[in-house]
C-alpha cells in the first residue's frame, strides 16, 4: 500500500490509495464549551435527510454526552479498544516540538489501517458493525447521573463538581483518508475533487456494509429498506450554492446554521498543489486550526485525517483529552481561555451567517476592560469581525461586544 | 487353541475387506455420488422431456447424477474469506429450450433477512464466461480482456418473491412513528430512486443477472432474464437456476453439443458473508449433450448387489477357512 502524509500524525501512514487531495476541503469548527445540547442541529439534519422509512435508527448528526454515552453505543471505546489490542501501550505521542507539519508532534502508535496490518486482518481497517440495539436510542439517559466513584478522573478547574460530562457533537469528518472509501470492494465511496465531501454512490452501493465496519466514527449507516448504505452528504447542494435558497453562493450546511448555542462555524479550506492546507490565515477556519490551534481533530490516532475540529471543554480531565484530541488539547484550552485580541473577533463569527465566511477582517476598537486569567492579565477589546464571501464581497460584520440599544422612557412598556 | 486363531483372524480380515467394498458400493449407488476429481470436472446436461421449475427438491433429481465440486474461501482480493462451505453438489439439465442448474449445500441456518445493520442473506451464484469471450477468463470475476456473466440467487430475494418485502412497518409492530413525511416519494429511498437494484421492493426473480470483468466490477445487466428458486430443507439448501438456452442478446447462450466453463459460490449470511467472503469453486467444464437422462433404475438395485456381494464373500471366506483348517488338520 502506499505510503500517504497525514499532518495531524506528523507522519507518512499506509492507505489504500496513493495521495490525491481536493481543490476545496470541507470543514467546521465545533466550539464543544458553548454547547448544550439542544439537539437543534440533529434535529435540522433528521427532518431534512432522514426522516423516511429504513431510517428512523439513522441521525447522520448526533450529540453524545462524554465520558459515558456514544452514539452508536460505544462506538469510541470499541474501536480504542481494538486499537489497544494491536499496540499494547503503544498509542502515543512522541512529544516533539510542533512544525508545521507536524503541529502536534509525531504520532508513534498504529493507525486503524496500520493496526489492520498488524492485527494480520486482510481488512484495510480495523473495525466492528454495531449491533441493531447500539443504534438505538441516540442521547437518552446518557446525562443521568453516576456514582463519582465509577471514574478516576476528576474534574480540572471545577473543584465543585466532582462528576464532569460534556457534549460531543458529531457529523461525518469527511475525513482526508476515509476508512469507508478505503473499505468499500466496490469503489461505490467517493471523495468529490470539488470540496472534499465524501459521498457513497447510491446507485452502485450493494449493500455489502464494509464501510459501516470500517468507519471508526460509525458514520456510515445501512438502511434495511433500499439495503444500502447511506452517509451525511455535508448538505452539498448548499455546499454547491445550488439550493434555492442560496441565491448561487456557498452555505453552510443544515446542521450548522440551526445551531442555537453559537457552537458551529463552517467553511471551505482551499487545498494547495502540494496537498498541504494553502496557507491562509485570513480564513476563519484555517486560523482556528492551524495558527492559533485552538480547534483539534477528533481522534486524530485513528489516522483518517478528520475534518471537523473541536475546541476542547476546558473543565474536562486532561488525560480523557489527550485521548480524544491528541497532545494538542493542552494548548488549545490555553489559547481559548485566554482569547488573543485576534481570535477573540473570530469567535463572533459563529453562528451570524448562514454564507460560507471566506475571508475574514479584524477592524480595532477600544479596549473594553480587563480580567485575569490564570494569573495573566487579559484585555479586551471591542473590535469588530468582517466576513467576506468567495468574491470578496461582506457578508457579516459583528463587534466583539454586543450592541447595546438603550430603551428610552418612552418605550418602556411598548411590549 | 493355536491352530484355531490363524483361520479366524483370516476370517475377520477378509469380512472387513468385503463389507467396506459392499458399503462403498451400496453408499455411492445410493446417493449416485461421481468421485470428484481435482481438475477438469464434467457436470454433464442431458435433456429431459420436462424439469420442475419450481420444485428443487422434486423427485426429478433423483435421475441426475449428482457432482461434488470443490470450495474453498476467497483469498484473492479484499474483502477474503469464506470457505465455510466444503461443496457443492451439483445437477443440471435441459429440455431443449432451457437450462437448469441445481446447486445443493449444507446450512444450518436460513438467513434470508437483511433487517439490521449485522444481518446478511444467504446466496448462491453461478459463473460462466461472458458472450464473445476468445479466451477463457479468470475465474475471479473475470478480468478486462474477458467478462463473466453471474447469475447470483439471494435468500433474501426468494423471501421477497414469497411473501412480499418486509418493510419496517411490518417487522417491528410496535414501533411508534407519527408520520412519514413525504411517505412514498421514492425520492427519499436514495436507493430506489438511484435506480440501484438491490433497493428494488419486487423483483420478477430471486435471481439477479450481472456482469463482471474485474475485481469490483460486478453490474446488473442489461436484461433480467434469470430464472429459479431456492428451498431450504433439513439443513440443506437446493437452489435451482433456470434460463433459455439462448439467452438475451449480448448473453452466453448454450446449445446441446456445446461446452462451457462454470463456476459456483455460496455464502452464509448468519457469518456475515457478502461480496467476496464466500466460498467458491474453480471453473468446472459444462457439457450439454443431447442425450437424455435415463430414470434409474429401482433403488433396492444397488442394496441387492451389496447384499450378493457379502453373501459370495462370505462363502469364499468360508470356503477358505475349511481348507485353512483342513491343512493344518493334514
Amino acid at each position: 500500500m502506499p505510503d500517504v502524509y497525514n499532518w495531524q500524525l506528523g507522519r507518512p501512514m499506509t492507505y489504500r490509495f496513493r495521495e490525491a487531495h481536493p481543490k476545496w476541503q470541507f470543514a467546521a469548527v465545533f466550539n464543544i464549551n458553548r454547547c448544550i445540547a439542544c439537539q437543534t442541529c440533529t434535529m435540522a439534519c433528521k427532518s431534512t435527510w432522514t426522516f423516511s422509512e429504513g431510517q428512523e435508527h439513522m441521525w447522520w448528526n448526533n450529540v453524545e454526552t462524554k465520558p459515558y454515552g456514544g452514539y452508536p453505543h460505544h462506538w469510541d471505546v470499541n474501536t480504542l479498544k481494538l486499537l489497544d489490542k494491536a499496540d499494547p501501550g503503544g498509542q502515543k505521542w512522541d512529544g516533539r516540538t510542533a512544525t508545521p507539519a507536524a503541529p502536534y508532534g509525531q504520532f508513534t502508535g498504529k493507525t486503524i489501517f496500520e493496526a489492520a496490518a498488524a492485527l494480520g486482518k486482510t481488512d484495510e481497517a480495523i473495525g466492528y458493525l454495531p449491533t441493531d440495539d447500539e443504534w438505538t436510542a441516540p442521547n437518552i439517559f446518557e446525562d443521568t447521573p453516576r456514582n463519582r466513584r465509577e471514574s478516576e478522573l476528576q474534574a480540572t478547574s471545577l473543584p465543585e463538581h466532582r462528576t464532569w460530562f460534556f457534549y460531543l457533537q458529531r457529523i461525518c469528518n469527511h475525513c482526508t483518508y476515509p476508512a469507508c472509501l478505503a473499505a468499500c470492494p466496490r469503489n461505490a465511496i467517493y471523495k468529490r475533487p470539488e470540496d472534499g465531501i465524501v459521498l457513497i454512490d447510491e446507485q452502485r452501493c450493494r449493500g455489502y456494509r464494509k464501510c459501516v465496519e470500517q468507519c471508526p466514527y460509525k458514520k456510515p449507516m445501512f438502511r434495511s429498506t433500499t439495503r444500502v448504505s447511506e452517509k451525511c452528504i455535508a448538505c452539498y447542494p448548499r455546499i454547491e450554492g445550488t439550493d434555492p435558497i442560496s441565491e448561487g453562493e456557498p452555505m453552510e450546511t443544515r446542521c450548522m446554521s440551526a445551531c442555537v448555542g453559537k457552537i458551529r462555524l463552517q467553511g471551505l479550506i482551499e487545498v494547495g498543489a502540494d496537498g498541504r492546507w494553502a496557507v491562509n490565515p485570513d480564513n476563519p477556519l484555517y486560523y482556528m486550526v492551524r495558527e492559533e490551534q485552538v480547534a483539534l481533530p477528533l481522534y486524530p490516532q485513528f489516522g483518517t485525517e478528520p475534518n471537523i475540529y473541536y475546541i476542547p471543554p476546558r473543565w474536562v480531565p486532561r488525560p480523557y483529552l489527550h485521548q480524544m484530541f491528541g497532545p494538542g488539547a493542552d494548548a488549545a484550552i490555553e489559547r481559548y481561555a485566554a482569547p488573543s485580541r485576534r481570535l477573540q473577533a473570530v469567535l463572533q463569527l459563529f453562528r451570524t451567517t448562514q454564507r460560507i465566511v471566506h475571508r475574514f477582517e479584524v477592524v480595532n476598537g477600544h479596549k473594553i476592560g480587563e480580567m485575569n486569567v490564570a494569573g495573566k492579565t487579559m484585555e479586551l477589546f471591542n473590535d469588530t469581525v468582517v466576513g467576506f464571501d468567495r468574491n470578496g464581497k461582506e457578508i457579516v460584520r459583528q463587534s466583539v461586544m454586543e450592541p447595546l440599544h438603550d430603551r428610552g422612557p418612552k418605550y418602556l412598556n411598548t411590549i | 487353541m493355536m491352530s484355531r486363531r490363524v483361520p479366524s483372524r483370516g476370517f475377520a480380515a477378509g469380512l472387513a475387506i468385503v463389507l467396506a467394498a459392499a458399503v462403498v458400493a451400496a453408499t455411492t449407488g445410493f446417493l449416485g455420488v461421481m468421485p470428484a476429481s481435482s481438475q477438469a470436472q464434467v457436470v454433464q446436461v442431458r435433456a429431459a422431456p420436462s424439469v420442475p421449475r419450481d420444485d428443487p427438491f422434486a423427485a426429478f433429481w433423483n435421475n441426475v447424477q449428482p457432482v461434488d465440486v470443490a470450495l474453498s474461501a476467497q483469498n484473492i482480493t479484499r474483502p477474503m474469506g469464506g470457505g465455510t462451505v466444503a461443496a457443492v453438489q451439483l445437477r443440471a439439465a435441459h429440455d431443449g429450450k432451457r437450462l437448469y442448474i441445481l446447486s445443493e449445500w449444507s446450512d444450518a441456518t436460513q438467513d434470508a433477512a437483511i433487517d439490521t445493520t449485522t444481518s446478511f442473506t444467504d446466496a448462491a451464484a453461478v459463473e460462466f464466461p461472458a458472450a464473445g469471450t476468445t479466451r477463457i477468463p479468470s475465474f475471479c470475476m473475470g478480468d478486462p480482456g474477458a467478462g463473466v456473466n453471474i447469475w447470483h440467487w439471494k435468500a433474501a430475494w426468494q423471501r421477497d418473491v414469497d411473501s412480499g418485502f418486509a418493510t419496517n412497518r411490518a417487522r417491528y409492530a410496535n414501533m411508534q412513528v407519527d408520520l412519514y413525511p413525504q411517505d412514498g416519494d421514492t425520492t427519499f429511498q436514495t436507493g430506489l430512486a438511484a435506480g440501484n437494484p438491490l433497493s428494488a421492493q419486487k423483483h420478477g426473480s430471486p435471481v439477479e443477472n450481472l456482469v463482471a470483468a474485474q475485481f469490483g466490477t460486478l453490474t446488473n445487466a442489461d436484461v433480467q432474464d434469470v430464472g429459479g428458486v431456492g428451498r431450504w430443507k433439513d439443513g440443506r439448501w437446493r437452489v435451482l437456476f433456470v434460463r433459455s438456452l439462448a439467452g438475451a442478446e449480448g448473453s452466453p447462450s448454450f446449445a446441446p453439443g456445446g461446452k462451457t466453463n462454470a463456476a459456483f459460490a455460496v455464502w452464509n449470511g448468519s457469518d456475515g458473508q457478502r461480496d467476496g467472503i464466500k466460498s467458491v469453486s474453480q471453473f468446472v467444464d459444462l457439457q450439454i449433450s443431447g442425450e437424455k437422462i435415463v430414470r434409474k433404475p429401482s433403488s433396492f438395485a444397488p442394496a441387492i448387489i451389496a447384499f450378493a456381494g457379502i453373501v459370495g464373500g462370505l462363502a469364499v471366506i468360508a470356503v477358505f477357512g475349511v481348507f485353512a483348517e483342513r491343512r493344518k488338520r493334514v
